[in-house]
């Protein structure tokens, strides 16, 4: 695969020229915060705040969709008839909607990019459990052109669980910041479709592969990179990764959180936790939703939305009883789902180390401090009580 | 003796003496420049219980319906003026128990916005210090240190206020900070004027606009000291949905009003809220525009005096109703 360099002040004109094909989203400031918008000419892409508030996850996976419509009409049986056909005539009509535009996401972190990885499992039919239509349309249509990070925070924890500030999963191209522009890795298929409108320069562009029509679309020029400036790069993603201090290790995490399941910390870590969902809606992997339906009159929707584990409805049973009762239950819930139960069925973690549930917990709960208390063996000396 | 001193102090005898059992105050967070709240089971770990102006949070909220753990648990807890009005609210309506609890007042020279802080950098904060009275010094982690006047960078709500001295406490934290003659002096409510010179639709369209961020995370509703209904929110109700779940501007702005008018009359609007919301929308707004309601039609403030009943528990034909 390609390795190209850009010039920083071609980014507009790299992103317009994707954006002839496909909606582009980037990180955007708006009265001091920063979120993944929409993205058209003469918008600033901010890449100098780490992270966007939230992941952007809303755009493979939105908050709210509706996905099925539906009307009905009823009609008077006819005249004289007996029997079924004397009933009135119930007609139902059904419209699907499943939108999935082509769209490209520049300027999400590695993490980020990582986070759909792991939450394709669940949506994908992994193990031949469920596959989501819409999810995968919208996640097929979707290009992912990821920046390493230059300055984690120290709420970063990636190479915890197993990734990188410069990390490749998930990613269709990488872009570098060097001096004067960016170094750009292509390294999906995906990405260089993506990338085959865009003109080139210095020789060696990047082909489209078979099937794709390269538009006739100038500007972003990517030249071919020098040694240096990928060598630069390289220091750049080194030096990046040392400032990432993992704050646990990952062995034997999912046993002890089995072992420690029923123990008293639960209660003691999340006596500050207001069991609000922010946690989860800002988390690039945390995909529980919940679905809707709405009538008015003889026309309707169904529509889902995100919900989260925190929600004292999440488990609530018809018959009124709820098995996560308290909120220590729902609290312990969130760490085990993600280190314990979704590695079980799925074979991977759901936490790619952003450290966003860290940064906007209206509390600060810390889930490194979560599992370094729960990731470790039950004190000889304490004793458990049923949590 | 700093503030600091007495809170220690007070929870130390009252945990050794078992009057509690757990103290709710504040200490560091993740890093020097977060404060979060601590609960404190042993007298012997006192000391991590700090006061200095980042201490935002409104405790009260760990008071609530379901936050004790366990549910009949003997809590102690600080609180700051406003935050005591709030406890006070929940008093009037006999929604905490006067009993369990024992009450340390913590007077405020008012809490310094730490977002608006973070705004001041792409780097990440690391520590805020207040090296002397009236001076916040900040670090990011890429070493950048600047140093701001206090004074600049305080919760707009702080600067507006008239009841910086607990209303309700069991013992002080050290001597009270000078007040506004609140006899003498009418509340400012200059940050409504811009909102208030709106027209209908004008207001409508900023409300939404507002709001359209939301996401129903439910921190400003769960957050919320005086909102008490905890697991059986009606926003939450979907048999029948009398809130729509769909996550947009209207049904946003709906799920804020029902937020808003459940809590008038208990709201002091203390901005928890406001400072619990993960992006960030402006909360504070619709509740300190029903507080001025309040008190330009009752002469009312929510949470001042023990005794008084809530407003909207009287009826007094004396009463204005409006224009």
């Amino acid at each position: 695969m390609a390795t190209k360099f850009l010039a920083q002040e071609q980014l507009p004109a790299l992103l317009e020229a994707l954006a002839q094909g496909a909606r582009v989203v980037t990180p955007v400031k708006s009265d001091g915060v920063v979120q993944f918008e929409l993205w058209s000419p003469g918008t600033e892409v901010e890449l100098d705040v780490l992270l966007a508030k939230q992941s952007p996850k809303e755009w493979v996976f939105p908050q709210c969709e509706t996905y099925l419509r539906f009307d009905y009409t009823m009609a008077p049986p006819a005249e004289g008839a007996e029997g079924e056909a004397a009933l009135p005539h119930e007609t139902v009509h059904l419209r699907t909607t499943n939108e999935a535009p082509r769209q490209v996401i520049f300027g999400l972190r590695p993490c980020d990019a990582r986070g759909f990885v792991q939450m394709d499992q669940v949506f994908g039919g992994y193990g031949g459990f469920y596959f989501d239509p819409l999810y995968n349309a919208r996640r097929e249509a979707t290009t992912l052109f990821a920046v390493t990070c230059r300055e984690p925070r120290s709420t970063c924890f990636c190479t915890a669980v197993g990734g990188c500030p410069a990390g490749q999963e998930g990613v269709d191209a990488l872009f570098t910041e060097i001096d004067g522009g960016f170094l750009v890795e292509v390294l999906t298929a995906k990405g260089e479709a993506a990338l085959a409108g865009v003109a080139t320069a210095g020789g060696a562009g990047i082909a489209a592969p078979t099937g794709v029509t390269a538009g006739a679309v100038t500007g972003g020029a990517l030249l071919d990179a020098t040694e240096a400036q990928v060598a630069q790069a390289a220091e750049v993603k080194m030096a990046a990764s040392a400032k990432v201090e993992p704050p646990f290790t990952l062995e034997g995490i999912r046993d002890n959180l089995h072992d420690n399941f029923a123990d008293s910390r639960w209660h003691d870590l999340c006596m500050r936790c207001i069991s609000c969902g922010t946690c989860t809606y800002v988390c690039p992997n945390c995909y529980c939703f919940n679905i809707n339906d709405a009538l008015v009159e003889t026309k309707g929707e169904r529509y889902r939305t995100w919900d989260n584990c925190f929600n004292p409805q999440y488990t609530e049973e018809t018959s009124g009883h709820n098995p996560r009762a308290h909120k220590a239950n729902r609290f312990r819930n969130r760490f085990s789902h993600k280190f314990w139960y979704y590695p079980d069925k799925y074979d991977s973690l759901l936490c790619s180390g952003c450290g966003r549930c860290i940064m906007h917990c209206p509390t600060r709960i810390d889930i490194r401090e979560v599992l370094r208390v729960m990731g470790t063996p039950v004190a000889a000396t304490a004793e458990g009580k049923e949590a | 003796m700093s503030r600091q001193d007495h809170i220690r102090e007070f929870a130390a005898a009252a945990l050794a003496e078992g009057r509690v059992d757990y103290f709710i105050g504040w200490t560091t967070g993740f890093n020097s420049s977060e404060v979060i709240p601590a609960f404190v089971k042993d007298p012997a770990e006192v000391d991590r219980l700090l006061w200095n102006p980042l201490c935002h949070h409104n405790l009260v909220t760990f008071l609530k319906r379901n936050m004790p753990d366990p549910p009949d648990a003997k809590i102690g807890v600080c609180v700051k003026g406003c935050d005591s009005r709030t406890l006070v609210a929940l008093l009037q309506e006999e929604l905490v128990d006067k009993s369990r609890l024992y009450v340390v007042g913590v007077p405020c020279d008012g809490i310094v916005d730490r977002r608006r802080l973070e705004k001041e950098f792409s780097d990440e904060m690391v520590d805020i210090a207040f090296p002397e009275k009236g001076k916040v010094v900040v670090t990011t982690r890429s070493g950048v240190q600047r140093e701001f006047d206090q004074q600049a960078v305080l919760l707009d709500v702080c600067t507006r206020c008239r009841y910086p001295n607990p209303v309700y406490a069991d013992d002080t934290a050290g001597p009270a900070v000078p007040e506004p003659g609140r006899e003498e002096t009418e509340p400012d409510w200059g940050d409504l004027a811009d909102y208030e010179a709106l027209s209908d639709d004008e207001k409508q369209a900023l409300l939404e606009k507002v709001y359209s961020t939301c996401v129903r995370c439910f921190a400003c509703i769960n957050v919320c000291p005086v909102c008490v209904c905890w697991d059986r929110c009606v926003n939450r109700s979907r048999q029948p949905e009398l809130v729509s779940q769909k996550v947009e501007p209207k049904s946003n702005l709906l799920f804020q009003m029902v937020h808003m008018f459940h809590v008038a009359g208990r709201c002091p609007s203390c901005g928890a809220c406001d400072r619990a919301c993960p992006v960030e929308i402006p909360l504070y707004l619709l509740h300190r525009k029903m507080n001025k309601e309040l008190y330009d039609m009752f002469g009312f403030e929510p949470g001042t005096k023990l005794g008084e009943k809530p407003v909207f528990q009287v009826f007094d034909l004396a009463d204005r109703f409006g224009d």
